[in-house]
């Protein structure tokens, strides 16, 4: 299960950082889905076309995960811009995720 | 702190690699939380590069698979009852013929074969009607034939003959299965069971020509309509039947005007009505009385 979804390309008039996320996750597990479901709407809610999302499915992959040093899943890496961050479980915490993407949480 | 309360219903086995690829992750570190706080569902074990999974996580997968399983079941089972020629075919045949099967809707009035045309396609009807008409010299055609769900369309491959002795045409609408004659020739020679269902397919279709014949000569109009409404009901698994009184007339080679009275007799008998180009069987039982006799061998 791999998924990219998002835009990489900014728009041509302004420089938009993109960030690139890595989530790794065990086929369609209870956590691993509702990491998905919870990082998703995080990106829709904060990053919008600014992302780039890949979904790493590591029953199928492994040494994807291996190569990266993860050891549990559902795990989300942000590769970038620097620094590069790691949250680990669900992602039901928004806050720490936020925190690990360098994003401010929106005032309610 | 981890503990068994996690594996509490985990076999010997995968416990004990779990519990070794646990003791494995960094102390303190935000592995060893979320493990606590519930939130993992797999540990990767990079001695054996192996992906270890809880217990709740594999449970789930389990769930999730034997739901797939049987939805794909029930999904080609729905298939294979909607025409009963396929719905025979044990699971192997079926399957090798499926990336064959075209689905396709079909439209009232389509011609799907001509008479003395060569045949490109059989069809087995899933909810649609198909008449066969055979052309008289003075250019009309007679209806010779009915096939639903229970048969099959291009029957004359099935016989070595790749003309078609009829014209075939969409009586009712609905959907329906195709395969092309080249890879229906093939898979007739190949199956054994698709051979035997097509056989009887073709005793029952000329069975029904020659009763049509007979009915022809020696019943009633409206004995021999109420037979074709009979027919066309069981074909399209309804009471409702989408068709005029000029398209009976056209296909039972009678005067519109005949098929009016017979029409009108049966409606004041309780038996059908009729609004809009849709015939309504309102009493089966009665209409089956009211048929001749030919309605039960067909």
């Amino acid at each position: 299960m791999n998924r990219r979804t998002g835009k990489s390309k900014p728009a041509a008039a302004e420089f938009t950082t993109v960030v690139v996320l890595r989530l790794y996750v065990a086929g369609g597990a209870p956590n691993s889905m509702q990491a998905i479901a919870n990082l998703e709407a995080i990106c829709a809610e904060y990053l919008k076309d600014g992302h780039r999302l890949e979904v790493v499915d590591v029953l199928q992959n492994p040494r994807r995960a291996m190569a990266e040093g993860v050891l549990v899943t559902p795990s989300l890496n942000k590769l970038s811009p620097q620094p590069a961050a790691q949250v680990i479980g669900n992602l039901s915490d928004k806050t720490r995720v936020l925190l690990a993407l360098g994003l401010k949480p929106h005032v309610e | 702190m981890l503990n068994d309360s996690n594996l509490v219903s985990v076999p010997a086995g995968p416990r004990s690699a779990l519990q070794k690829a646990l003791r494995q992750l960094p102390e303190g570190g935000l592995e060893r939380q979320a493990v606590e706080a519930g939130e993992i569902d797999a540990v990767i074990d990079y001695g054996s590069v192996n992906v270890i999974m809880f217990p709740a996580a594999r449970r789930a997968l389990r769930v999730a698979a034997n739901r797939a399983s049987v939805a794909s079941r029930k999904a080609v089972h729905e298939v294979t009852l909607a025409n009963h020629v396929l719905a025979a075919l044990p699971s192997a045949e079926y399957q090798r013929l499926l990336p064959q099967l075209e689905p396709v809707t079909l439209k009232f009035g389509e011609v799907l074969q001509e008479q003395g045309a060569p045949i490109r396609y059989v069809y087995f009807p899933v909810d649609c009607v198909i008449c066969l008409l055979t052309e008289t010299d003075d250019g009309r055609a007679v209806k010779t034939g009915l096939v639903g769900y229970e048969g099959m369309v291009g029957m004359s491959l099935a016989l070595g003959v790749d003309i078609s002795p009829v014209r075939a045409l969409v009586q009712v609408a609905g959907a329906s299965h195709r395969m092309s004659a080249a890879c229906f020739i093939d898979e007739f020679q190949r199956g054994r069971t698709l051979r035997r269902e097509l056989h009887r397919c073709a005793h029952a279709e000329m069975a029904q020509a020659r009763q049509t014949a007979a009915c022809m000569g020696s019943h009633l109009f409206e004995q021999r309509l109420t037979r074709w409404l009979l027919m066309t009901s069981d074909r399209s698994r309804s009471q409702e039947i989408p068709l005029t009184h000029e398209y009976l007339a056209a296909v039972m080679n009678a005067r519109r005007e005949s098929v009016t009275q017979a029409a009108g007799s049966l409606r004041s008998r309780g038996l059908i009505s009729y609004a809009r180009g849709k015939i309504k069987i309102l009493d089966r039982t009665g209409l089956e009385a009211a048929s001749c006799s030919c309605y039960r061998p067909i």
